[in-house]
């Protein structure tokens, strides 16, 4: 007889194997995972699967609303804008600029607040309280008001913005990393590989930050939902992608001059926000969720 | 299981309940009183003297002053105004006044008149403008476009004061348009005894911007940007108004406007949006008026590339002026052949503008040099005014117009809209979208505003074209009040226009205006700005 | 509690020089010449720029030119606004009291319904209730403000009729300008229709408030939840339960009490981002305070303006914090204590 296991072997999963089983247990953090995948997915390709040219005016398909009202037309699923633009193309568009520009800012703040944080974690004394206080100050203006005055001094445009909201986000992540670096340098096993003879940058890469990435990654979600909704404020209020790019809360803004006689144009974008918003949340959530499931055990 | 209540939020919400109930009657006295005008701009100052944007003429001119001439809202003839009669010698080079004896200024916190309006006024408010030796006339940085683009300091030799009633004026040459120019907006009376009083408190500046004229309407006060207030004149001469209060509530959003009108926070409003929504609401009306306007697409013409006239001519081809009535217009507008509405009688159906054509655009450009196409800004204005109801979706559509020949179009408008008016008046701008409204029914208003070589200086000729010829044949219009051959030159004017291009004329549209279904009285007018005298609500 | 307050003092002076560098290094930053970003006056005469330049020791090292600019701000001079040619400090104080009373009534809203509904949550935790607020609290601070804001007027403004849309008072009311504190100037006016215009500015701020709120409330509840989980876990209720005590009075003698001391301590830093949100609101509601005015003036490009309303807003925050930082340190004695190093 052919046996494909003769001992029952214990199969230990990997951390994170771990994560993600505890990850994907709560249906609700599921059906977030699969809509931010589908975001992802739509950010990549929207350039290629848009119906129409997002730039294109129809002229004359002005101010369609949706194809299920009685004056839809189908080929313009959700409706066109005040110059005839197509909504949904528009709309998908904007998934790559609004959505996946948020992704580049936050990998981008990530990286460089870690790097500065894990730094300043290894002060002490003096240049360290100078440091906490500056950080104070920095949390302490308005992340839109910072972002504003950055695009005043870099002027407007599509890559000043996204330098301006990845300057808005680092503070939170050095003071994340500083903090959580503090607290692993005050345990034990930081303290062997000290007496073992290893060097703090050493420390750092092998020991610390293989335990820290946990929180790292659910502050990563948190500022990933600010971003979105920073870039998004930035558009409506005129100071982010120039017009003609279907940004999405340049389209809100757009289409708020029209939203009583036009109200797609003012609630689709917004749904699209929300939509990506929650989707963030959702997966922020069940990552948080399963880090504390898997300290607690 | 858990027996609290969260009694805090309750009480809360009960004091909030109280506090925000229902109206008293005396709040609703209050509100029948008054009027709230939701305007689309703020007022750069409190005399038209020294401005033409619309938007402060609405806001000050019916309501604070009075003209000498007016015009009858019917049909736009000359009536009279603070003068009750007028008499115009044969060789028409001396116009004598007659005026009322019974017209009060108003009574201020900051100015009470010791006397009735006299001869002495008149010759004040004028000479003021025309004379540069006056003490007033620097006061505001010596601005009256207006009068400068009509040359009145050079039509006119001088102004007399014959008796306290009666006041004369000497002309250089005859001039069919005078009458027509003393009825304007710009053309207001102000009062002598408070400019004398301000010259002995050293606050000259005050006459512009605390205002003192003989209008149904008083300052009472303005915050910058905000709103406006102002009260009834108890002694108007023509009757005191019936309302307690009108308040202008200025919101530069249209959507703001709109969303005011229909929460009932405005009760009338300016360049409304959404027309067809406004039609079908069953508390609200919607007015129009045919204006003399004209929105157009100017050049600057003393930049590269726009210096060329056959880029001028290129570009004019190239803009489908059908697309853009109907899609910024909606239709509500006709297409402009020339400078002139076809309802003022220069207008002439053997002028029209250059056909769509994108392979003659080409052509043109091709011979100017610039095969390769080229990169220009567009100037649009952030606000709606009657000749263009949206001139940022007007841009969009010509800068897709002109990428079809290779032209590059980057459109500027986040600006305040006098910063706006400011900065192309200093010639900031290669191309821009902008428009007039005539101030008074006489052609001559398009024509010396918007293209004459004097009319740079003032800053309302934003073309910056100046043309000896085109000078010459207005000039010429003007000596004669034989209709037929001032149609005559200004035919040649039109002709002109068209062949050199300085701008491309886009549209004459109809002025609109939205307002509760309970306010009574005509307020919109196809000259000039608007009217509170006789609006009252029920 | 001496130490206490030496540090928090010690912070705040810390903080605004660090603003004064910021907003001070600002005038170089922008575009355009850096005389003219600091003061404001675009169109002086040659020979005032340059009286204005000896003012300013422009002609000295950068030390000094940043004390003669300390010294002007501590004589209330921040300029002339480019657009307007105000003074920004009268600007900007004609201005803060709107910005005040927004936020400050949408924090203590905030605090007033999303901690009681946290501690609910926590209390039926893992029971629909809590998934319910849970949910709730999510889609709440998702909701991009200026759709929100959109939406309320559209809803209470327009189809409803109850709530005005815009300002705040109705234009029919004439109020004398004392604090800038609308609720306020009107109690202390002696118009004849006082009550009439109490209950129109109540009126007009109820929808921005509620609009501004929300997200923070929402942040608060969540915050109050975990804040009671933990404390519903510790020993001393434990011990409280074994004594015998009911469950309210468990609840109302040491869960709250303890949990509103975790939860205020970070309401303080929640501050800055309400702050935010507020700014996006007041351009929606065309609310006079500061906040539309800062975005007014980038899109005018008015560089003094956005310096002194920097320093202006930025400081008002801290304020808030420091002053929540106090009501924390007297709720809870543990605070108190000085922590050595950082």
């Amino acid at each position: 007889m052919a046996r494909d296991k003769v001992y029952q072997e214990e199969d230990f999963p990997t951390p994170l194997m771990q994560l993600w089983h505890s990850f994907k247990q709560p249906p609700v953090v599921m059906i977030g995972f699969c809509c931010f995948i589908f975001l992802i997915v739509l950010a990549l390709l929207a350039n290629i699967i848009t119906p129409y040219s997002p730039v294109e005016n129809h002229l004359e398909y002005v101010l369609l609303p949706p194809a299920w009202s009685n004056d839809g037309n189908v080929s313009f699923l959700l409706g066109t804008d005040n110059l005839g633009r197509d909504m949904l193309s528009r709309l998908m568009q904007g998934t790559s600029l609004t959505f996946g520009l948020s992704i580049i800012v936050v990998m981008a703040s990530l990286a460089i607040g870690v790097i500065i944080g894990s730094l300043s974690a290894l002060t002490t004394g003096i240049k360290s309280s100078v440091l906490n206080h500056f950080l104070d100050v920095i949390l302490s203006i308005p992340s839109l008001l910072l972002a504003i005055i950055i695009v005043a001094i870099l002027g407007p445009g599509l890559e000043n913005t996204l330098w301006a909201i990845i300057m808005v986000l680092i503070p939170q992540f050095v003071h994340i990393t500083r903090n959580a670096v503090k607290e692993e340098f005050a345990k034990d096993y930081v303290l062997a590989s000290r007496l073992d003879g290893a060097s703090s940058i050493r420390i750092l890469r092998y020991s610390v930050f293989p335990n820290i990435i946990e929180k790292l990654i659910s502050q990563a979600t948190l500022a990933q939902s600010a971003a979105i909704l920073d870039i998004a404020a930035l558009g409506f209020l005129g100071l982010g992608a120039p017009l003609p790019m279907p940004e999405w809360g340049a389209m809100l803004a757009n289409g708020i001059d029209m939203f009583y006689i036009a109200p797609w144009t003012v609630y689709l974008p917004g749904l699209a926000i929300l939509f990506s918003v929650i989707a963030t949340n959702l997966v922020g959530e069940g990552m948080r969720h399963a880090l504390k499931a898997r300290k607690e055990n | 299981m858990a027996h609290f209540t969260l009694t805090p939020p309750y009480y809360l919400a009960l004091l909030l309940l109280v506090l925000t109930g229902c109206d008293s009657n005396e709040a609703l006295y209050l509100s029948k009183q008054s009027i709230i005008y939701c305007s689309e701009g703020a007022p750069e100052s409190f005399n038209p003297q020294t401005v033409t944007s619309g938007t402060t003429i609405d806001a000050t001119a019916n309501q604070l002053y009075n003209r000498l001439i007016e015009f009858d809202p019917a049909d736009n003839s000359i009536i009279p105004g603070i003068a009750k009669s007028w008499h115009v010698t044969r060789d028409r080079k001396m116009v004598t006044f007659y005026l009322h004896k019974d017209i009060q200024f108003h009574q201020t916190s900051y100015f009470t008149p010791t006397r009735l309006l006299n001869a002495d006024d008149i010759v004040f408010s004028f000479n003021r403008m025309l004379d540069e030796s006056h003490q007033y006339h620097a006061v505001s940085g010596a601005k009256y476009p207006f009068f400068q683009n009509a040359q009145f300091a050079e039509l006119i030799e001088s102004i007399e004061k014959i008796n306290d009633h009666t006041v004369r004026f000497r002309l250089s040459h005859s001039d069919s348009s005078f009458l027509a120019n003393m009825g304007s907006n710009s053309a207001v009376i102000l009062s002598k005894e408070y400019a004398d009083q301000l010259v002995a408190r050293d606050a000259m500046a005050d006459i512009d911007m605390l205002p003192i004229g003989t209008g149904p309407f008083k300052f009472k006060q303005y915050s910058s940007g905000a709103f406006i207030r102002y009260e009834p004149h108890t002694d108007y001469w023509r009757g005191k108004p019936q309302l307690k209060q009108l308040v202008f509530d200025i919101s530069p959003r249209d959507t703001s406007r709109l969303i005011k009108l229909l929460a009932g926070e405005c009760d009338i409003i300016a360049y409304p949006i959404a027309h067809e929504k406004i039609k079908q609401h069953p508390n609200l009306i919607l007015e129009s008026v045919t204006s003399f306007n004209v929105g157009y697409f100017g050049f600057n013409t003393s930049k590269p590339p726009f210096n060329d006239p056959l880029v001028r001519k290129a570009l004019s081809y190239a803009i489908n002026k059908q697309a853009i009535l109907e899609t910024v217009y909606t239709g509500q507008a006709e297409i402009a052949n020339g400078l002139i509405p076809n309802s003022s009688w220069a207008y002439d159906s053997s002028i029209t503008s250059q056909e769509y054509s994108i392979a003659k655009a080409q052509k043109l450009l091709t011979e100017a040099g610039y095969s390769e196409g080229f990169t220009m800004d567009l100037w649009a204005m952030p606000v709606q005014r009657a000749y263009n109801p949206n001139a940022i979706t007007m841009a969009k559509l010509i800068q897709a117009d002109l990428q079809k020949v290779g032209i590059k179009v980057e459109i500027v408008s986040d600006y305040e809209w006098s910063t706006f008016l400011r900065k192309v008046s200093e010639g900031e701008h290669q191309s821009v979208l902008l428009g007039w409204s005539a101030d008074h029914p006489d052609p001559d208003n398009f024509f010396s505003t918007l293209l004459s070589c004097g009319a740079i200086a003032t800053g309302s000729n934003r073309t910056f074209w100046c043309n000896a010829k085109f000078d010459q044949l207005i000039q010429s219009a003007l000596q004669t009040d034989n209709i037929n051959i001032r149609k005559a030159y200004y035919l040649k004017a039109l002709k002109l226009i068209n062949d050199e291009v300085p701008l491309i004329p886009i549209a004459h549209s109809k002025r609109y205006q939205a307002r509760a279904k309970n306010i009574n009285g005509k307020l919109l007018r196809s000259i000039g700005g608007i009217d509170f005298n006789g609006v009252t609500k029920n | 509690m001496l130490i206490f307050t030496l540090r928090r003092l010690s912070l705040f002076f810390f903080t605004m020089l660090l603003l004064t560098i910021l907003s001070f290094s600002l005038s170089f930053l922008f575009p355009g010449e850096q005389l003219i970003n600091l003061t404001g006056q675009l169109y002086a005469s040659p020979e005032y720029l340059e009286a204005l330049a000896h003012e300013y020791h422009q002609q000295e090292g950068i030390l000094s030119q940043y004390f003669s600019y300390l010294t002007h701000l501590f004589h209330g001079d921040m300029g002339y606004s480019m657009t307007s040619q105000l003074p920004i400090t009268s600007e900007i104080f004609n201005r803060l009291p709107a910005t005040i009373e927004l936020t400050c009534v949408a924090l203590l809203v905030a605090m007033f319904f999303g901690i009681p509904v946290g501690f609910v949550a926590a209390i039926y935790h893992r029971k629909v209730p809590d998934n319910f607020i849970l949910a709730i609290a999510m889609i709440g601070y998702s909701i991009p403000v200026f759709w929100l804001g959109m939406l309320a007027i559209l809803v209470f403004s327009i189809q409803l009729g109850w709530l005005p849309s815009a300002g705040q008072i109705s234009l029919l009311f004439e109020i004398k300008h004392v604090t800038g504190l609308q609720l306020v100037d009107i109690l202390l006016s002696d118009s004849e229709y006082k009550w009439q215009a109490f209950q129109d500015a109540s009126r007009h701020l109820i929808l921005p408030v509620i609009v501004v709120a929300l997200a923070p409330a929402t942040i608060f509840m969540r915050l109050a939840r975990s804040a009671m989980l933990e404390v519903l876990d510790t020993h001393y209720i434990k011990a409280a339960k074994a004594k015998g005590l009911t469950f309210s009075q468990i609840i109302y003698r040491h869960g709250m009490r303890n949990a509103v001391i975790k939860v205020i301590r970070d309401v303080g830093l929640q501050f800055a981002n309400l702050v935010t949100i507020a700014m996006v609101t007041e351009v929606i509601f065309s609310w006079p305070g500061i906040g539309r005015w800062l975005i007014e003036s980038i899109y005018q490009r008015d560089y003094t303006a956005i310096q002194g309303g920097l320093i202006v807003l930025s400081t008002f925050i801290f304020i808030v914090h420091i002053i929540i930082d106090f009501v924390y340190a007297a709720l809870n004695p543990l605070a108190r204590e000085p922590h050595h190093g950082t």
